[in-house]
């Protein structure tokens, strides 16, 4: 008999998990997702929203493909609760759904601030106000991009900063506020996050940081410091917790989100498994894919008999925001080591590398993303560094230097002519009659152009 | 010239690369001395008269003094060779060969071949095996050049011609793609077309883990993490989707496939693509931006992209992107594949490989065996079916189900195997080693018994180069006394085994009869003569262009197949931790046998290229050695240090013992291609 797993939740962690165990015969997979779409990309909706994806290329597997590999997909699948006595969740219109595993990955929920006037009296949201964390939020965002409105996205994180970006790629006047006294407070330090309001403000959009939203009005959303910002849209993108009522109800272990063990299993019931937003490992809690397709990766081998664990992970997060250059490596903030940091606010860059034990911790690199391809690997790698390679891979590459061409230096590699046989013919003819230089790759040609005839004291080049 | 003396100029082709660069050849004669000398053939038009040095310096390959002459048997108590007689030589080799079988079946004695012989021997070697030996092992070094391009080929188009275009068409292209070529070194006359494809306009783009001679040339860069093509390729195609860019009526029209294919890019967007490959994301943008502009696209894969574990599913990945681009079939556009060895295209198509038969059939074919077994005079029942792969071949020798017997040609895996110590081992334990060559390679070194064969321009055949060109490489000089001739070798062995199956020895005789035997296959060489070859330039087998109104599937269409990014089989660790990636350098060739005796040619041996990072971290300058250390072997060589290369990655050429001894035997699950260009190494003083 199969095991029958399902899965609570349709985000990316699902669909990982998914792609893992289709075709596997040992299981039966039954996937509740809770929103109508088929699961697609999420880290790409402010894409979506700048108008550089078009909604459907984030589909990340065709209804037809989850029919084709014998998993149950149920678009617009509430779950109620878990009856873990039963092992049966049950949905919203009262159907039961027997489970001998159940993986919940139920992802994160955004949290409203405590702004006043963001819900109306009869409990809805006004209508300027958006969460933006779906799919649908996003469609309902962007059907208000009008260019000319006005604005004001609450949160200077990570998606603060891409959708802020996106909305005045889209032509509207728009603002950010942020609580922190910087931006991108939790993952960078004031000085990079100083670089970054200065490039938002030259690329139009206001910053207010320290600042925090009060109460929105008639007038617009009034800050703590006074000031009043009119504005037809208000997008919240701070805050956001893991999802975690259903496993709380269900009597399991639930911190800040549902406590895992080393298999990804819930600490309270071996049945029961928690991947991705929702689930804490090691008193920790993501909301990046990749550690949540890790996870996806290593339950799918638990799940199915093998010995695998989950040991952490690194982190790179990267800002995917026109304009606007960022990647965070770790946690450069808090990681222990040394720090090396070239900064040079006039230019508009702050590079920070963490460095413990040789090996390149955390890091934070804003306004200049040289090398970001090289560090990334080293990080991920753990690659030990000799001394002076971090402050060596902040500087800035040198182009090489125009270098004199001795006589003996190969210069057609073609056929072997070095530049002195070359400087000693006449003519590129007789240079061609007498060396073969140019006659390979041609690659030489510009070079013997420059060198023929000419006296045999060396020259530039390059 | 004088009056005594007499010059005769022949149009050949150089001995090296799948470029097949035409050139003349002369040979005087009088005066005692014969000196041939190479000069340009202007009209043949793949080269246009353009040589590399190695072509310009091919007639060092002749007269020198390590040329074997005699065939030489070496007694194993003492290690001594002696020189015997051909019939001597013949009868050891015959009667170790009936030993072989009496132990172990048919499939007790092995063939391995090679990518430089021409058409007619690999024919003939292939037919050799099968109905002279009657065994299913036999492979050949071709399986570590483009089988990956090949399997992928196959799939994709349902037929492998490496170019299914004239090479010069790249020069047409508005936007070249090169993934892991290094051409301006490995076939420098080819680089030429990229000169001319830049002065019309067009733009070159080189991704390559080095910056190389190529790379110099581009437009645009990429320097990914060995073994990440793949990654890439997924990256491109994720952004050309979100971009609109898909021609979406030649996709709905000419291929299969495709929304599998859509969904698996979905996930791959460009910050991911950057953690994965170590190029930064704004590149792949810029690539992908490129790429969705150009009204024709060009995407020519080598083996930097192919020789891994994962270097089918990296081609298909390519693949798709032109296929979802709508440039397959179009011209100055498309998918195709830099072919590296002399004949590395013909020597897949006629029955050297271990699943084919001649016209790149099936031999698991029912319908194939027929027909070949027709032409050949024999019991369809009788052929053998498939056997062993390449690696797979060797890994085998000497073990109790593996062959214990050995005939090499054109072949040196000593050198040019993966995993070479392993390997070497191998070759030991046989217990019969025959090994036909022009020198003492380090593999013959090993035998018991090497025959002495002619070379190049001293035998006349037939080579297909990377376009599908087959051209004719014609006899101008004279071999040295005492050798004979490949088909010689296998037509005296094929007699002593009681064979009574004809093998010809005339060059031009096999042709015709490997075109009867190719005739209604996919590589169908019927229609092509010797006369033709020299009347036209050469002939395309197949066509000059392939894919205009439709693929080569039943059903006419292209298959798209979605692929994942695996990554290299071995990963950078705390023991082993940078990569280590090899090739070549101009003036080598392959296993530098022939190459390395050429004395025009520089050899200054192996060295490790690194970036001076690296070399600071190491402590190591210029020039001093560094070892070089994997799960597999070691080697030692000079420091090369450079600022051409990833800081995490080293760079070993493949031509002299050593970089093989580290290379990983992991193997591509479809083309069972190892996976030479990356595996996880140390660095050390040494």
């Amino acid at each position: 008999m199969p095991e029958r797993v399902v899965v609570v939740g349709g985000g990316m962690a699902a669909v990982r998990l998914s792609e893992h165990l289709a075709g596997d015969e040992r299981f039966v997979v039954t996937v509740l997702a809770d929103e109508a779409h088929p699961p697609y990309n999420r880290i790409l909706l402010s894409a979506v929203l700048e108008g550089t994806h078009p909604a459907d290329a984030l589909t990340l597997r065709s209804v037809q493909w989850y029919a084709d590999h014998g998993i149950e997909l149920r678009l617009g699948a509430r779950v109620l609760e878990v009856d873990r006595d039963a092992r049966e969740v049950v949905l919203v219109d009262g159907e039961r759904v027997a489970f001998d595993r159940l993986v919940l990955a139920c992802g994160s929920i955004p949290t409203l601030p405590p702004i006043r006037g963001l819900v109306r009296r009869d409990g809805s949201l006004d209508p300027r106000v958006h969460p933006f964390r779906s799919l649908a939020d996003c469609r309902r965002l962007a059907a208000e991009v009008v260019p000319g409105r006005r604005a004001v996205v609450v949160g200077g994180g990570l998606l603060g900063l891409q959708v802020a970006r996106a909305l005045a790629v889209r032509g509207l006047r728009t603002e950010v506020v942020e609580g922190a006294d910087h931006l991108l407070a939790s993952h960078v330090g004031p000085g990079a996050g100083g670089v970054l309001a200065r490039d938002l403000r030259r690329l139009g959009t206001e910053v207010y940081t320290g600042s925090r939203a009060v109460r929105l009005t008639d007038d617009g959303l009034r800050l703590d410091n006074g000031y009043v910002l009119p504005c037809d849209l208000v997008v919240l993108t701070a805050g956001g917790r893991p999802s975690t009522a259903l496993a709380r109800r269900a009597g399991l272990m639930v911190r800040r989100g549902v406590v895992v063990d080393h298999t990804l299993t819930s600490v309270t019931d071996d049945r029961v498994h928690a991947i991705g937003d929702c689930a804490e490992h090691r008193r920790r809690t993501t909301g990046f894919v990749p550690p949540a397709w890790e996870q996806a990766e290593v339950l799918a081998r638990v799940l199915g008999g093998e010995e695998a664990s989950y040991d952490g992970h690194r982190s790179v997060a990267r800002l995917r925001a026109t304009g606007l250059d960022v990647a965070v490596l770790g946690d450069p903030e808090r990681a222990e080591g040394e720090v090396v940091e070239v900064a040079n606010p006039v230019a508009g860059s702050h590079r920070r590398l963490v460095v413990h034990g040789g090996r390149i911790v955390a890091a934070a690199l804003v306004g200049d993303l040289s090398r970001v391809g090289l560090i990334t690997q080293l990080y991920d790698r753990g690659t030990l560094l000799g001394p002076d390679e971090p402050g060596q891979l902040l500087l800035p590459e040198v182009a090489d230097a125009a270098a004199p061409l001795p006589d003996e230096a190969e210069v057609c590699a073609c056929a072997g002519v070095t530049a002195g046989e070359i400087r000693a013919c006449g003519s590129v003819g007789e240079c061609v009659d007498r060396t073969r230089a140019t006659t390979g790759c041609g690659g030489c040609a510009d070079v013997v152009r420059r060198l023929v005839g000419a006296t045999p004291t060396p020259v530039a080049v390059g | 010239m004088t009056e005594t003396q007499t010059e005769t100029r022949t149009e050949t082709h150089c001995p090296y690369c799948s470029l097949q660069c035409g050139m003349r050849l002369s040979a005087r004669s009088g005066g005692g001395r014969r000196t041939p000398e190479v000069s340009a053939w202007p009209e043949f038009p793949v080269n246009r008269g353009a040589l590399c040095r190695k072509g310009w310096a091919a007639a060092g390959l002749y007269g020198g003094r390590e040329r074997l002459t005699s065939p030489l048997v070496r007694d194993r108590e003492t290690g001594e060779w002696s020189a015997v007689s051909w019939d001597a030589a013949l009868d050891r080799v015959a009667s170790g060969i009936r030993a072989a079988r009496a132990r172990g079946g048919p499939d007790g004695v092995a063939v391995f071949g090679g990518g430089g012989l021409t058409n007619e021997k690999a024919y003939a070697l292939g037919k050799f095996a099968r109905v002279a030996l009657g065994t299913s092992q036999i492979d050949y070094n071709g399986r570590w050049c483009m089988s990956s391009a090949a399997s992928a080929g196959i799939r994709a188009f349902g037929l492998d011609r490496g170019l299914p275009f004239p090479l010069a068409d790249v020069e047409e292209a508005d936007v070249l793609v090169l993934v892991g070529s290094n051409l301006a070194e490995t076939m420098p006359p080819a680089a030429r077309h990229l000169d001319r494809l830049r002065e019309r306009g067009g733009r070159l783009v080189v991704v390559d883990p080095r910056r190389t001679p190529t790379a110099d040339r581009a437009d645009l860069h990429l320097q990914p993490v060995p073994g990440t093509d793949l990654a890439l390729a997924l990256g491109v195609l994720h952004l050309l989707v979100a971009a609109g860019a898909v021609d979406t009526a030649y996709v709905s029209e000419r291929t299969t496939g495709w929304e599998e294919v859509r969904d698996s890019v979905a996930s791959w967007w460009p910050e991911r693509v950057e953690r994965v490959t170590g190029i930064d994301a704004h590149e792949v943008r810029a690539l992908a931006a490129m790429l969705g502009e150009g009204r024709k696209v060009m995407v020519l894969t080598a083996r930097g992209a192919e020789q891994h574990s994962t270097g089918t599913d990296t081609v298909l990945a390519w693949i798709n992107v032109t296929l979802a681009l709508g440039m397959v079939g179009r011209r100055g556009a498309g998918y195709g594949c830099l072919t590296g060895q002399g004949n590395g295209q013909g020597g897949r198509e006629h029955g050297q490989k271990a699943d084919q038969l001649p016209g790149y059939r099936r031999i698991d074919d029912p319908a194939s065996r027929a027909h070949v077994a027709a032409v050949w005079g024999v019991d369809p029942e009788s052929l053998p079916g498939p056997g062993r792969s390449a690696y797979e071949l060797l890994d085998a020798l000497g073990t109790a189900d593996g062959p214990s017997a050995l005939l090499v040609l054109g072949s040196n895996p000593v050198v040019s195997a993966p995993r070479a110590t392993h390997v070497t081992a191998r070759l030991e334990a046989l217990d019969l080693l025959v090994v036909c060559d022009v020198v003492m390679s380090e593999t013959a070194a090993l035998a018991d018994v090497v025959l002495p064969v002619t070379q190049w321009a001293e035998e006349t055949g037939t080579m297909t180069n990377l376009e599908g060109r087959v051209v004719l490489r014609q006899r101008a000089l004279t071999p040295p006394r005492g050798v004979r001739s490949d088909l010689e070798v296998l037509a005296g062995l094929a007699d002593r085994l009681g064979c009574t199956a004809s093998f010809p020895t005339e060059p031009e005789e096999v042709f015709a009869e490997l075109g009867r035997a190719s005739a209604g296959g996919p590589a169908d060489y019927s229609a092509i003569t010797y006369d033709r070859i020299r009347d036209e330039q050469g002939v395309f087998w197949g066509g000059e262009r392939l894919f205009a109104e439709s693929f080569a599937h039943p059903d006419g269409r292209a298959r798209m197949h979605a692929v994942e990014h695996r990554g290299p089989a071995e990963q950078p660790c705390a023991d082993y931790p940078v990569h280590l990636t090899t090739g070549r350098v101009l003036a080598q060739y392959q296993s530098g046998a022939q190459t390395r005796r050429v004395r025009a040619l520089p050899d200054d041996g192996p060295f490790v290229e690194l970036h001076p990072f690296l070399a600071a971290r190491l402590g190591v300058s210029a020039g001093e050695p560094v070892r070089v250390a994997t799960r597999r072997g070691e080697m030692s060589a000079p420091a090369r240090v450079v600022p051409t290369i990833r800081p995490d990655t080293v760079f070993v050429p493949f031509h002299w013992v050593g970089a093989n001894r580290l290379t990983n035997d992991a193997l591509d699950p479809a083309s069972r291609m190892p996976e030479f260009k990356a595996c996880a190494a140390s660095v050390t003083r040494a």
